[in-house]
């Protein structure tokens, strides 16, 4: 089991993460936000339904689009680029220093803590069938997976073929792949925690809904 | 002990006072305040005989300046006294206007919907030595004097639901309804069987409900209010209103306010005056019948002298609904006439003519109202001969469906039957004869193949498919720039160049199916078989009636922008050669609200639909609900066109609605939700109230796509969604399948 | 019609990428012409990015968020001054719209390919069938419009059974498809009328709900058919098309893809056929000419063909496009006595405005060409496609070989899992069939290529497939 204070600690002495936002697609870029360290935030609303802040306009074949915060924090820096230059897809424009929530915490010491099943192959995954099911009516936590269970379709080229599931027998507590992505190699698709250490993990929960400052 | 006692009634009758006056500073209402506290001051000092004697005088004073504060009441004050905890409420009326009653259904919060209240009610009459029982049904909204589980009277779509079961229970057995109306307006949720849908429901059975309908108004909040409405006979009481919306509602639509934000006391006043709710008002302009008059600031429960007036109104109203309609009332109508309170005896169950009188009665009421509120400019030639096309088009239309018609169809079954049976006979023996025949080879023996039919070209009428080609094309089609689709961030979809998304794709995002919303001029003309539209009352116009302030400029630009005279276009068109009566409601035209001219133009186009035999389709572009610069003129809108649905849909007529961005409030809520056959056009948004008005009357917060035309589907509130570049065959394909083949007739 | 000098003072977009997007590149090379390339963030390390900042320079390189968005090419193009956009095959390159919209948009640009309105034409199967019909050229029998009733369907199919019948075939099957539909959806077959009208109301949902169009095509289906294809080339007049003879494209995997492309189409000379051969291929240059003209053919496209057993062709449809294919064509084409055709380029020459400048008799071909399609899948199980790394290919410089790949030979390389399967094409010449057999397997036998995958299991290609098939190209 791990240790959650020294996660904790360390956690703490970058309680941040650094969010780079880069140009979704080709197009000349207007500056909304222009001074490093404005604050901004993301999208809000029960469902999400209020955008977050407004950093730029990237105008291509005569539509201009704006460009929200995705998360909350403020500007690190900028990339250099002006006001009407045209940026390449994927070209870096600015960073964002987001402070960690609880919840983002959370979920760092969980990909620590439990047993990560990881992609064999790039490609799409989707769960079987009736595992699909039971995970959209009850959610992930009720289903127990074992050594060799067969747990996934993997979509790759057009062609499906299934994957077994290796590691220790256990719930899958969290999920980490949104069903039409393409997921990488050895990135993770579930974690899983034995029944036995169920309460274990709750306990870190606990600790750091309590322990862990919000910064803004 | 008795000082006591007065002293607090003076407190609580102060306390009334400045409630009803808000913060407005008043000198009466400071006066009193003062001479209150001076005397309180004072009063321990004095003899008792001293006390009494400056306490009737200011008893006195109290009742000298209540009398002066009542006619200076403002239209806002009448709105804070309806809406007062001590205003007198339903369960009052029960215990003081009728004799006996039992209230049905509920029982505090425990109820389907604690602000809708039922009860069968007796009211007993005595006429020389017989004693008569009466019965009633009663129904209303209960406000249960600030009870917080009544919601002020705002009433759940099932609450009118039950409204409308106890009503169908009423007329089966033949007993008059009396409606009080208490609402601020309806609670504005989607939920089964939801509010407008329900309201719309309500109206359409109330307009041929077989028993008579009496409604008292207290407050009258739009849509809530039609909900139970609909009625023979209205009463208003004297510091009720009536409206298309609150003052609040009104200020915060005139004043542009988004997001909760409040309205400026000031603006809220002048709408109150300017949408002309009051009794008075609503008398003058012929949409009650008449006034009963209050106590000084309004009725409250201690005021027995008003019940006993509610009850003579109620009753005589009741008698002369009866005696209107009924065959035996001369001398009995005679002396109502002469004398309100004249005590006759009438019998309140009616017979099967009279009953269709009624309705008639009832249609026509309605048919009259707010005539003034629209123009219709033609010559009185103009509108002299067209009465009379009308004349020749009935008398057609009698001989052709009526006179022969039913006579062609009775020979017609008659054939057919005759045939079936002949079938049965003839069938057996010709099978016999072609057996015979084949085999003796006497036909072609040898099948031919036809091999020139599958190499060679064939004949094909390319003309008949459009390709993506269409009649008309938006002007944003002819743009070069590329268009974002809002589901981009869900779906995927990539940006779409405006010629192929405007043009041959007709607004379709070709990635997730999202709508984009297009000109009403595409579907007139790619709908509609080119060139067969023939519009009709195109002369009668939207004007401003209650001269609300600024709302004859707003009204010429729609006009000119659109250069359609109101909101509603009225037309007879084809679709693959079929005649339709069309009312179109376009958005572009001060956002499709519809107010008396449109109204009016809704019930003739009806009404011909009705004479000449046409099926009818309300294709609704866009409305954002009623017009409420035009107040009552407005909203009675809902039940006028509503009875002329009702009317043409009772003669046999198949009556569509095709919603088509966003429909909303008081017409869905009444004459287009009314129809048995709604559909909407893909990402149509259908509702009763928008999410800012959701949230701000319930505190809910609602998901972005809760009026959403599939959420309205599973819901039951339409029957289907149609894409856009499929209208014209599914309005065919529902021409064929749901107006059969008569397409009219049933 | 443009001077060849003209040409130029052009820059051409290519807007694809890999084995095609080199080949574009080369031919501008070759044609003095300026380009402008890109590329999305998994190809970053791809070839196609190699060889263009070789030729072209950083400047030249334009990453893009996806091949498949136009507005992309468009904002490229505006910004890098292109004034032509090559669609290569694949991605825009049949899209009528997108040819449409180069056109036709604010700051105009050339397509590379034939004019929109000749793409939306001959993009239609059935527009097609009706032209080909109308011209006398044979096509497939059956229905050449979509049939919406019953009846209609019924007694085509019923004609279509007897009409098979009366040729002789044994077990009749026809096609049911929808007629809106497309890449193998929304089709059946029927092979006695008592099923076809459970199908036929089945495909009728399908293409409603579908494609909302209950039209059906209704066909014979042609078994154990030969395809083959007509090169066919076009300059701006759209007057005077010219062909560069045909193809065999018969060795195909599961999924219909080609895997060996074999030019001429038949080889009377060395292998005997049921029927005159000669004259098959004779017949369908002709009749690909015919609709070349009429339709006012304007640049590069192939007419395909399905041959039955019995020699009848029938037309199956028109590529308005580059093939991957064409190569083995040019191989075997000279031009004014001059080898090294390159269709690509002559494409691109044609496509800028310049006179095609040579007639049909100025065209020679030669010899036979063969070409392998080398895929990392594994042919004894499905052609299931095989991922993973690349560590090591390389093959022998011959004379008579012409590889064409975007995969690097100097360092290992990932096989991107969204796109065409190719890994290269390999063209191989020789003076007649039994050479190119010889020297083709004499190819895939020094080829080297291997790789693993994640679970370190060893790549599989499909070079024993080809070796295999090799033997009996053209037999039919």
């Amino acid at each position: 089991m791990i240790d959650v204070k020294d996660l904790l600690r360390e956690l703490r002495e970058e309680p941040y993460e650094k969010i780079v936002i880069r140009a979704p697609h080709s197009g000349r870029v207007e500056f909304v936000v222009q001074e490093p360290g404005t604050k901004v935030a993301g999208a809000s609303g029960t469902w999400k339904e209020t955008s977050g802040t407004l950093l730029a306009r990237l105008e291509r074949e005569q539509n201009k689009k704006p460009l929200f915060a995705p998360q909350k924090g403020e500007i690190m820096s900028f990339a250099g680029i002006q006001s009407g230059q045209f940026v390449q897809a994927g070209q870096e424009l600015m960073t964002i220093r987001h402070f960690l929530t609880r919840e983002e915490v959370i979920d760092r010491i969980l990909r620590r803590s439990l047993s990560l099943f990881p992609a064999p192959e790039k490609g799409k995954y989707y769960f079987f069938p009736d595992v699909d099911i039971k995970i959209k009516t009850k959610g992930s936590q009720t289903v127990h997976v074992e050594d060799g269970m067969e747990l996934f379709i993997l979509s790759r080229m057009k062609r499906e073929t299934s994957v077994r599931y290796s590691g220790p027998a256990g719930i899958i507590y969290a999920v980490y792949f949104e069903t039409n992505d393409s997921v990488d190699r050895n990135s993770p698709l579930i974690g899983v925690c034995p029944e036995s250490e169920l309460g274990k993990i709750q306990e870190v929960i606990s600790r750091v809904q309590s322990d862990w400052e919000e910064r803004d | 002990m008795d000082i006591e006692k007065r002293i607090q009634e003076l407190r609580d009758r102060l306390k009334y006072i400045q409630d009803i006056f808000g913060a407005d500073e008043n000198t009466n209402v400071t006066m009193l305040d003062a001479k209150l506290g001076e005397y309180l001051l004072r009063e321990p000092g004095l003899t008792e005989q001293e006390a009494v004697r400056q306490l009737e005088t200011l008893e006195e004073l109290f009742r000298f300046l209540e009398k002066k504060l009542e006619r200076e009441l403002t239209p806002m004050n009448r709105v804070r006294i309806v809406r007062h905890p001590q205003r007198i409420c339903l369960k009052d009326i029960l215990e003081n206007v009728y004799d006996n009653y039992t209230e049905i259904g509920g029982q505090d919060d425990y109820s389907i919907d604690p602000s809708m209240l039922i009860a069968r009610a007796y009211i007993t009459r005595r006429r020389g030595k017989k004693i008569h029982h009466q019965a009633v049904m009663v129904i209303g909204q209960e406000k249960g004097h600030g009870q917080e589980f009544r919601n002020g009277g705002s009433v759940k779509p099932w609450g009118n639901a039950k409204a409308l079961h106890y009503m169908k229970v009423a007329e089966t057995e033949n007993i008059p309804i009396h409606t009080y109306i208490f609402t601020p307006g309806s609670y504005p949720i989607e939920d089964y069987p939801g509010a407008a849908q329900q309201i719309a429901k309500n109206l359409y059975e109330m307009a041929g409900l077989k028993v008579p309908i009496v409604a008292v108004i207290s407050e009258g909040g739009s849509g809530g209010a039609e909900a139970i409405g609909l009625a023979d006979t209205r009463i208003m009481m004297s510091h009720g209103y009536y409206s298309v919306i609150s003052p609040e509602g009104a200020a915060a639509i005139e004043g542009r306010l988004r997001g909760g934000q409040r309205a400026e006391p000031r603006l809220i006043e002048r709408c109150a005056e300017q949408l002309k709710i009051t009794a008075d008002d609503n008398r003058a302009m012929g949409f009650v019948d008449w006034k009963i008059n209050e106590p000084p600031l309004g009725a409250r429960p201690e005021h027995y002298d008003f019940f006993r007036k509610l009850r003579k109104s109620v009753i005589a109203s009741t008698d002369e609904i009866v005696l209107g309609v009924s065959g035996m009332r001369l001398f009995r109508s005679l002396a109502l006439k002469r004398h309100k309170g004249a005590d006759v005896y009438v019998r309140w169950s009616l017979n099967a003519r009279a009953k269709e009188r009624l309705l008639w009665t009832r249609y026509m009421k309605y048919r009259r109202m707010a005539q003034s509120a629209y123009l219709d400019k033609r010559h009185w030639f103009s509108r002299g001969s067209e009465s009379i096309g009308e004349f020749v088009t009935s008398l057609y239309s009698y001989f052709r469906y009526d006179l022969f018609g039913k006579q062609h169809k009775k020979v017609t079954e008659l054939a057919e039957d005759m045939h079936a049976e002949m079938q049965v006979v003839v069938g057996r023996s010709t099978r016999y004869w072609k057996g015979l025949m084949s085999k003796l080879s006497f036909g072609k023996g040898k099948k031919e193949v036809d091999t020139a039919g599958l190499t060679s070209l064939s004949a094909w009428d390319e003309a008949a498919q459009n390709n993506g080609k269409w009649q008309y094309v938006s002007p944003q089609a002819k743009k070069d720039r590329s268009v974002t689709c809002p589901n981009a961030p869900v779906h995927g979809c990539l940006d779409q160049w405006a010629p192929d998304l405007f043009g041959e794709w007709a607004g379709v995002c070709s990635f997730c199916g999202h709508h984009f919303p297009m000109e009403y001029q595409w579907y007139l003309h790619n709908i509609f078989d080119p060139g067969s539209i023939y519009e009709v009352f195109s002369e009668i116009e939207s004007v401003n009636p209650l001269k609300f302030d600024g709302f004859d400029l707003k009204l010429d630009e729609a006009k000119r922008k659109t250069g359609h005279k109101c909101g509603c276009m009225t037309f007879e068109a084809r679709i693959e050669g079929t005649s339709v009566m069309v009312a179109m409601f376009m958005g572009a035209f001060r956002g499709g609200s519809v107010g008396a001219a449109e109204g009016e133009k809704f019930i003739r186009a009806m009404e011909r639909a009705r004479k000449k035999q046409l099926p009818f389709l309300s294709y609704v572009h866009g409305t954002a609900g009623i017009r409420i610069q035009e107040g009552v003129n407005g909203v009675i809108q809902m039940p006028r066109c509503t009875m002329a649905v009702r009317r043409y849909t009772e003669a046999g007529g198949l009556y569509l609605v095709l919603y088509d961005t966003n429909s909303y409030a008081g017409p869905v809520a009444s004459f287009l939700g009314c129809s048995p056959y709604q559909f909407a056009v893909r990402s149509a948004n259908i509702g009763f109230a928008g999410p800012g008005v959701i949230k701000e009357t319930t505190g809910m917060d609602i998901p972005p796509n809760y009026h959403n035309a599939f959420q309205a589907l599973s819901r039951g509130h339409i029957q289907g969604i149609w894409d856009r570049r499929e209208i014209r065959s599914n309005l065919v394909q529902s021409l064929q399948t749901m107006g059969g083949r008569n397409l009219y007739y049933r | 019609m443009k001077k060849s000098s003209e040409v130029h003072r052009h820059t051409i977009l290519i807007a694809n990428r890999g084995e095609i997007a080199i080949r574009i590149m080369q031919a501008c090379q070759k044609l003095g012409l300026a380009f402008v390339a890109l590329f999305t963030e998994p190809d970053k390390h791809s070839e196609h990015c190699v060889l263009a900042r070789r030729l072209g320079g950083e400047k030249s390189l334009f990453r893009v968020s996806s091949y498949l968005d136009a507005n992309e090419i468009f904002a490229v193009a505006d910004e890098s001054g292109a004034t032509a956009i090559h669609p290569g095959y694949g991605f825009f390159a049949e899209d009528y719209r997108f040819a449409k919209r180069v056109t036709q948009r604010e700051r105009k640009l050339v397509f590379i390919g034939p004019s929109w309105q000749v793409i939306r034409e001959l993009g239609d199967k059935i527009n097609t069938k009706r032209l080909a019909r109308k011209l006398g050229v044979p096509t497939v029998p059956g229905s050449d419009k979509p049939v919406t009733d019953d009846l209609e369907a019924e007694a085509i199919a019923k004609s279509l059974f007897d009409f098979q019948q009366e040729q002789g075939v044994n077990d009749p099957v026809i096609l049911v498809k929808a007629s809106a539909g497309g890449g193998g959806m929304g089709i059946e077959e029927v092979s006695d009328m008592d099923k076809f009208r459970a199908v036929l109301r089945r495909i009728k949902n399908y293409a409603k709900r579908q494609f909302r169009d209950e039209g059906v095509l209704i066909e014979q289906r042609i078994f154990d058919f030969n395809h083959l294809e007509v090169q066919i080339l076009a300059d701006r007049t759209g007057q005077n098309p010219v062909h560069f003879g045909t193809r065999n494209c018969s060795v195909q995997s599961l999924g219909r893809q080609k895997r060996i492309e074999v030019a001429p189409g038949f080889d009377p000379t060395s292998l005997r056929y049921a029927f005159d051969a000669r004259k098959v291929l004779e017949d369908i240059t002709e009749y690909s000419l015919r609709m070349a003209r009429e339709a006012g053919y304007d640049n590069v496209g192939t007419w395909e063909w399905i041959v039955s057993p019995t020699g009848h062709p029938f037309l199956m449809e028109v590529n308005t496009r580059i093939q991957v294919e064409n190569g083995v064509s040019a191989r075997i084409a000279s031009i004014k006595g001059k080898g090294g055709v390159d269709l690509i380029a002559e494409q691109i020459r044609v496509g800028l405005g310049a006179p095609l400048g040579y007639s049909q008799n100025e065209i020679v071909l030669n010899g036979v060409g063969l070409e392998y399609r080398i895929i990392a899948e594994d042919p004894d199980n499905k052609f299931a496609p095989w991922v993973g790394r690349i560590t090591s290919f390389s093959w022998p410089e011959l004379p008579w070989l012409t590889m064409h790949t975007q995969v690097p030979t100097d360092r290992e390389y990932e096989i991107p899992t969204d796109f065409d399967p190719n890994l290269a094409l390999a063209i191989i010449w020789g003076k007649d069939l039994a050479e190119v057999k010889a020297r083709g397997v004499e190819f895939l036998n020094t080829l080297s290529l291997a790789g693993e995958n994640a679970s370190g299991e060893a790549l599989k290609s499909n070079i024993e497939f080809l070796k295999r098939k090799t033997e009996t190209v053209l037999v039919f």
